[in-house]
């Protein structure tokens, strides 16, 4: 038989059990409908994720001193995380490939008459690499998704090199903001100013930045602020060694693992920290990577997930084996119309294609409407697991392919022990 | 009788079929000897349990013999597979079976097309309609094309199911009591029917253990535990 004839088949048989059909697909229904909100749940918590965080590259590590509660107050523990803690990090551990390393301090800046109190920030010479890459932040006007240098962040003069950041060199430069407020207009390339009791020479000025994020734009001020080297900072604004914030790139993401467990090590030894009678350490630093905020966000999103999955499972496989049921009791019932179909000259796999399309007919449609419900239903699911659902395009001919596959699985038998049966028998079946 | 009637249609020799019934083997046919020309009307009696299915399942293709030879238009069939057998009974068998056997839910055309449907790619849905038309109209049920088989008569229901058989043109038509299920002035109707296309060249086995009805035949087979006794060809008054 051809296709189509097969298919009008199925559909007449199908279609004179209506309600019988109907209740079979039930379990496909609620078994796609989970699928559907499963996958949706999950890609919505993906995305969050990674739209808050693309900032932390695949082969970084942010590393920072653990505070701890102590008196009611957040407080640094143990030991300070030094420049010198990340400078010999590079040498001591093949895995790095380099550290950007940066303090900030809120400082007095003035040029003649004119004093700001802002925010200094000592980095390494990667500075405005790391703010590129963050994608928080772009030139005012940038078009939105055009791709970034590191020179578009400069406007007038230049970045500090590798070079002044290890010689401590008293040099500055400028946010948009900050130029503007301290000269009025005037270049400032060149010119000395005072932070706090410190001589510093203006070497650049940032471009004028404004946040990728609109919402974000009214909150804070990229333009105001002062960068320094790191080591110019710590030696000349700080009184004690300040602790650093690092982020630790490797040279390898694959073994971002066996990075992080290297770092540890290192900072244990240098911070002299021994296991205890328990044997625990008790760090003194903080250590995170992308997959460490993945796997926070997502715990919440997959326990829910989980629970759809399992119930997609069991509904999937109920439904399936209703199915079954369904078409055993159909191939019994409709014996003797097998067997006039095998007298007139239907072959095996006609009658194989014939049960087999309608066990198919019944969960495609399952899948369908297990579709649509699960579309409707994704608010609901989003709600409750206070998250964020995304339903991506291509999930919903993954989740019709798993009805259709359902329908083959388990209809296959019944359309197999249908096309076996014995002509003569078939015939005389009452 | 025409030169056609001179082709063997059908020929078998020591065809025998057994089953295994627990310990013990039943003969149920045992070296029948058959011949059938083209033309002829045969019955075939006996009485139930004497064989007389078991050979018609045989000569129909929906059985295996055990032992012996069946050349079908001078094909022997014996080791044909399953699909092979079934592809053949599609196109050479035509069958009426005492209960009809038709399709509930398909109209009286699309019971009738229905051999042609498994013969893929060979009759479109359009000519499938116009030759189950022809079919319908040769057995008189040309105004119930359209109609389904709970709508009809037993009388009209068998004639569908002998517009079926004809549709393909087959080598032989077997009917099997074909007037088992009704009442005897339509039982009439049905044999003679039959005989008319008979007389149009069709080759008929009816399968029968009522004299009336194999009183239509031009020849009478016997059968009798499990053994076929060949009649000798006879003009019956119609």
């Amino acid at each position: 038989m051809s296709l189509i004839d097969l298919l009008r088949t199925a559909v007449r048989s199908v279609s004179a059990n209506k309600l019988r059909a109907a209740l079979t697909m039930l379990g496909v229904v609620i078994g796609v409908a989970s699928v559907i909100a499963m996958l949706a749940l999950g890609n919505g918590a993906r995305a969050a994720v990674e739209a808050t965080f693309q900032s932390l590259g695949a082969n970084q590590i942010q590393i920072g001193q653990r505070f701890a509660m102590d008196d009611g107050d957040f407080k640094p523990t143990g030991k300070t995380l030094t420049f010198a803690d990340g400078l010999d990090m590079l040498s001591a551990i093949e895995l790095v490939e380099r550290v950007e390393m940066s303090v900030s301090k809120t400082v007095k800046a003035r040029f003649g008459k004119n004093t700001v109190e802002i925010n200094t920030i000592g980095t390494t010479a990667d500075a405005l690499e790391g703010i590129a890459s963050s994608g928080e932040v772009q030139p005012v006007g940038w078009p939105v998704g055009a791709p970034l240098t590191v020179d578009d962040f400069i406007s007038e003069g230049r970045l500090f090199s590798t070079d002044e950041v290890y010689a401590g060199a008293p040099v500055c430069v400028l946010g948009y903001q900050t130029a503007l407020d301290l000269f009025s207009g005037d270049n400032p390339i060149g010119e000395t100013i005072w932070v706090d009791r410190t001589r510093c020479q203006v070497i650049g000025v940032v471009a004028e930045l404004e946040s990728t994020d609109v919402q974000e734009r009214y909150r804070s001020d990229p333009n105001e602020g002062l960068l320094m080297p790191i080591s110019t900072v710590i030696q000349t604004l700080y009184e004690e060694e300040p602790s650093v914030y690092m982020v630790v790139h490797v040279t390898d993401a694959n073994r971002i693992d066996e990075a992080k467990e290297q770092i540890t090590n290192y900072l244990r030894e240098r911070h002299q920290i021994e296991q205890d009678a328990e044997g625990n350490y008790q760090d003194d630093f903080d250590m995170l990577t992308r997959n460490d905020i993945l796997g926070q966000q997502q715990e919440a999103a997959q326990t829910f997930s989980l629970l759809l999955a399992a119930m997609a499972t069991v509904s999937l496989l109920v439904g399936g084996i209703g199915i079954m049921n369904v078409m055993l009791v159909s191939v019994t019932e409709r014996t003797r119309e097998i067997g006039v179909r095998l007298a007139v000259g239907a072959k095996q796999r006609d009658i194989v294609s014939q049960f087999l399309l309608e066990s198919i007919l019944i969960s495609a449609s399952g899948g369908m409407v297990g579709i649509v419900i699960g579309i409707l239903a994704i608010p609901l699911a989003a709600a409750l697991n206070q998250g964020v659902a995304l339903l991506l395009p291509g999930s919903i001919p993954l989740a019709f392919s798993v009805a259709v596959l359902i329908g083959i699985v388990f209809g296959l038998y019944p359309a197999i022990r249908a096309s076996r049966l014995d002509p003569i028998e078939a015939l005389r079946y009452e | 009788m025409s030169d056609a009637a001179q082709e063997t249609v059908i020929r078998t020799e020591k065809l025998t079929r057994s089953y295994s019934m627990g310990e013990s083997l039943i003969t149920a046919l045992r070296d029948a000897d058959l011949t059938i020309h083209a033309g002829e009307f045969i019955a075939l009696m006996g009485a139930s349990g004497s064989g007389k299915s078991t050979l018609l399942n045989l000569l129909g293709l929906l059985d295996r013999a055990t032992s012996g030879e069946y050349w079908l238009e001078g094909k022997p069939v014996s080791s044909l597979r399953r699909d092979e057998l079934s592809d053949l009974r599609g196109r050479r068998i035509g069958f009426i079976f005492q209960n009809f056997n038709l399709l509930p839910r398909y109209s009286a055309w699309e019971n009738v097309a229905l051999p042609l449907a498994y013969r893929k790619g060979e009759f479109g849905s359009q000519d499938q309609l116009s030759r189950a038309r022809e079919a319908l109209s040769r057995v008189q049920l040309e105004h119930r094309v359209d109609h389904n088989p709970t709508e009809l008569s037993g009388g009209e229901r068998q004639r569908v199911a002998i517009a079926r058989a004809l549709i393909t043109q087959p080598a032989v038509i077997l009917a099997d009591e074909p007037t088992g299920n009704l009442d005897s002035k339509t039982g009439v109707e049905i044999m003679r029917l039959l005989k008319t296309l008979n007389g149009e060249g069709r080759t008929i086995i009816v399968v029968t253990h009522d004299v009336n009805v194999a009183q239509y035949a031009n020849r009478i087979c016997h059968m009798r535990d499990g053994v076929l006794t060949e009649g000798e060809s006879l003009h019956v008054a119609d």
